[in-house]
């Protein structure tokens, strides 16, 4: 017996010693660069964003592939450096510096939550880099917190927020609740609903914040049909928008009150089916938006994905690609200093229209989409109808703000 | 001259070489490490010495580093000044929670450090003024000075200062736990009622090494928001709490090289599972139950029997037999 536990004391020793060592994290990576653009994503690829981020990881490989096809960018290939965050900030930070340090990575797209840009703009400077971000909604992003080397080629969330209210002016609901996740981008487009809906003269009763995560929803769905409200605006997204919309259709909460939502993600669709029959949604992009280059973009993608068809996100995130693939084209550099004169001001047009990066704040003047989920022939679960789109000067805020004037 | 007495001196020379010959994301590393190694330093004093077996050793961190988040964001405080006003705000909030803490022994005792780390944990979430919410603190500056000096808001000059609180930091639990204050400590740890019956006041004495240990833990949280520039909620879950109780029992407790070397070992291991597989959280609890069944004594233990060197009988150390009782309980 002794002598078995003395062997295991120093095989474990062993072992230790060998990990700590040995490894190559105390060795740096940045010999073997070549000559690929190396664009960083740290992503929210598990955890409750963990569908969002799987289709930001999508998206980008899919365009990855398609650039590469034609020769990349400048003649030099793209490589895409993806990690896990788990829609952690602190974690996101360190990655991302891992693929600053280690890696030599000067371009970044993809973090997932608002709360992790937030964390990661006040580096960029220090780290050299551009980040062009694909889905962050949190407004302040590009007003009290914008940084000269971060761009939002996406539709913010005061933008699907505006949409949805623009929407609403036509419609004839009165007190309206709103229910949002608990961090940045759900504070921040609840506070712009809440205004929009004031500024139409119509009532608001009450809004209230679940944590990220959030599994069991009865608790809120309670205080919605207690509120007297006749629509609730849902800023939720990922897991948190499938818990709610599935146990909202239990609650029959439909019967009593309108659905409007921020997001509506074709994987929850097929998650929920037909629960979600009949919600508003502002979409940032959907792929029944009826324009050649999204009818090509969505047939391809068709063919590289067994039939299916690109979700929201995936369809952002391809768009992103393509305003770095301009920017980059234009500045005949990844430099920061050379790319970041050349997005300002830049103009793609592309799966959603007409993007304008404009220079004042950095964020992507573009148009808004408001869709319904319906039925529609081919699908087995609901799908984004387009019912209304709103010209890109009407839903984009004015510079630096977050907040609108009419 | 035995081997060990030599490790000391030469660990040191190798850490202040180390930015001139270290990649730059190894220095990052290692300056996490030191931070890291503080913070397990700081929770051994009560673990270790006291028997105090704290469940909420994250309020310390979380404390620490937003009080010197906020301090730095909103003063122009030079950085080292803000660190240690963070680090002494911590203390001095820790003389409540040992006091209330203190009331109880054992587990009660655990869970109430548990209780306290959670409370805090709630209020971060909801002091959106103070705590930025679930969206935390961004963009947390070194400021420079004092004295017009910017050296230490440098990579490398930061990596100096946070060394510098590390083995001061060491160097000032060593002295503590070889006084007689020390001494008094390891008579709580071994019999309490003993203790008491001798005359000593045990719950002041237990108070204050509650307020000693946090203050520490939050000198490393206070290092941590400027390292990271950032800090959020998470500083203060009890995943943290549990990491760093792991840190301290993995690399050997009552002997505050020990925890330094079990952050090393726990940071190291963790980057090097998570970069080959997601799962790597699996492999570490099994390395870790390795550890309690085989190795209770720690790496620091192992690494003395390694060297040919029972480990000495001296007062400050605590005789192996002791820590090997000791470790049983987490097992």
């Amino acid at each position: 017996m002794t002598s078995t536990r003395s062997l295991s004391r120093r095989s474990v020793l062993a072992g230790a010693g060998a990990a700590v060592a040995a490894p190559s994290i105390w060795t740096s990576a940045q010999a073997q660069a070549g000559n690929t653009i190396k664009i960083g994503m740290p992503l929210a690829l598990t955890g409750p964003l963990g569908s969002v981020g799987q289709q930001q990881k999508r998206g980008a490989e899919f365009h990855t592939k398609w650039i590469n096809d034609r020769g990349g960018i400048l003649g030099r290939k793209v490589e895409l450096l993806i990690e896990d965050t788990v829609g952690n900030p602190a974690t996101c930070v360190r990655k991302a510096q891992e693929m600053v340090e280690r890696h030599d990575v000067r371009l970044f797209t993809g973090i997932t939550l608002s709360s992790e840009a937030l964390a990661i703009v006040p580096k960029l400077n220090e780290w050299n880099s551009i980040f062009i971000s694909s889905d962050n909604g949190d407004g302040r992003l590009t007003a009290a917190s914008l940084v000269p080397n971060f761009f939002r080629a996406n539709t913010s969330g005061p933008m699907g927020t505006r949409a949805v209210s623009l929407y609403l002016r036509e419609t004839t609901h009165k007190k309206f609740f709103a229910l949002g996740l608990d961090y940045a981008w759900g504070h921040n487009s609840v506070q712009v609903f809440e205004e929009e809906i004031k500024r139409m003269g119509r009532e608001f009763v009450g809004k209230v914040f679940a944590p990220t995560g959030t599994k069991d929803y009865s608790t809120y769905i309670t205080r919605l049909r207690q509120s007297g409200a006749d629509a609730v605006y849902l800023v939720l997204a990922g897991d948190d928008n499938n818990a709610f919309i599935a146990q909202a259709a239990q609650y029959q909460l439909a019967s009593r009150m309108a659905l409007l939502a921020e997001q509506l993600e074709l994987s929850t669709m097929r998650a929920v089916g037909d629960a979600c029959l009949g919600m508003i949604v502002s979409a940032r992009y959907a792929f029944t938006i009826d324009n050649p280059k999204n009818k090509e973009f969505v047939e391809l993608w068709k063919k590289e994905y067994d039939g299916l068809v690109p979700d929201q996100f995936e369809g952002e995130q391809w768009q992103c690609q393509q305003v770095f693939v301009a920017g980059i084209t234009k500045a005949g550099s990844i430099e920061a200093d050379k790319l970041r004169p050349a997005l300002e001001d830049l103009t793609i047009d592309d799966i959603k229209g007409k993007v304008h990066m404009r220079k004042c704040d950095h964020q992507g003047v573009q148009q808004g989409f408001v869709v319904k989920a319906s039925k529609r022939e081919g699908f087995s679960h609901p799908v984004p109808e387009v019912i209304a789109t709103l010209a890109a000067d009407r839903v984009t805020p004015p510079c630096n703000k977050m907040t609108y004037d009419d | 001259m035995r081997v060990t007495s030599l490790l000391g001196p030469l660990a040191l020379a190798l850490l202040l070489a180390a930015p001139f010959g270290l990649p730059i994301f190894a220095m990052t590393l290692l300056t996490e490490l030191v931070i890291l190694g503080l913070f397990a330093m700081s929770l051994d004093l009560m673990v270790g010495y006291t028997r105090l077996v704290s469940f909420g050793h994250a309020a310390a961190y979380g404390l620490g580093a937003y009080a010197s988040g906020y301090i730095l964001l909103n003063s122009a405080l030079p950085l080292p000044f803000a660190v240690l006003a963070a680090a002494i705000l911590t203390g001095m909030i820790a003389i409540g929670v040992g006091w209330v803490c203190t009331l109880a022994t054992g587990v009660s005792f655990s869970m109430l450090t548990l209780a306290f780390a959670q409370l805090l944990y709630a209020v971060s979430f909801k002091w959106t003024s103070v705590t930025g919410g679930s969206d935390g603190l961004a963009g947390i500056p070194r400021n420079p000075g004092p004295l017009g000096l910017e050296v230490l808001s440098t990579k490398n000059g930061f990596y100096y200062f946070a060394l510098a609180c590390l083995v001061g930091s060491f160097f000032l639990c060593r002295a503590l736990v070889r006084s007689p204050f020390g001494a008094v400590l390891r008579g709580i740890r071994e019999n309490e009622a003993k203790t008491l019956a001798l005359g000593y006041n045990t719950r002041l004495y237990k108070i204050t090494v509650v307020a000693i240990a946090y203050a520490l833990g939050g000198l490393a949280g206070a290092l941590y928001s400027p390292f990271a520039g950032f800090a959020n909620t998470e500083l203060l879950f009890w995943l943290v709490s549990g990491q760093v109780l792991i840190m301290v029992i993995v690399g050997g407790s009552g002997t505050l090289i020990g925890p330094i070397l079990g952050a090393t070992f726990f940071l190291t291991l963790e980057h090097q599972l998570s970069s080959y597989t997601e799962a790597w959280a699996l492999f570490f609890g099994l390395t870790f139950i390795a550890f309690v069944l085989f190795a209770p004594e720690g790496i620091w233990g192992l690494a003395k029997r390694y060297l040919g060197q029972r480990a000495p009988e001296e007062t400050e150390q605590a005789p192996a037999a002791i820590t090997k009782a000791e470790a049983k309980p987490h097992g």
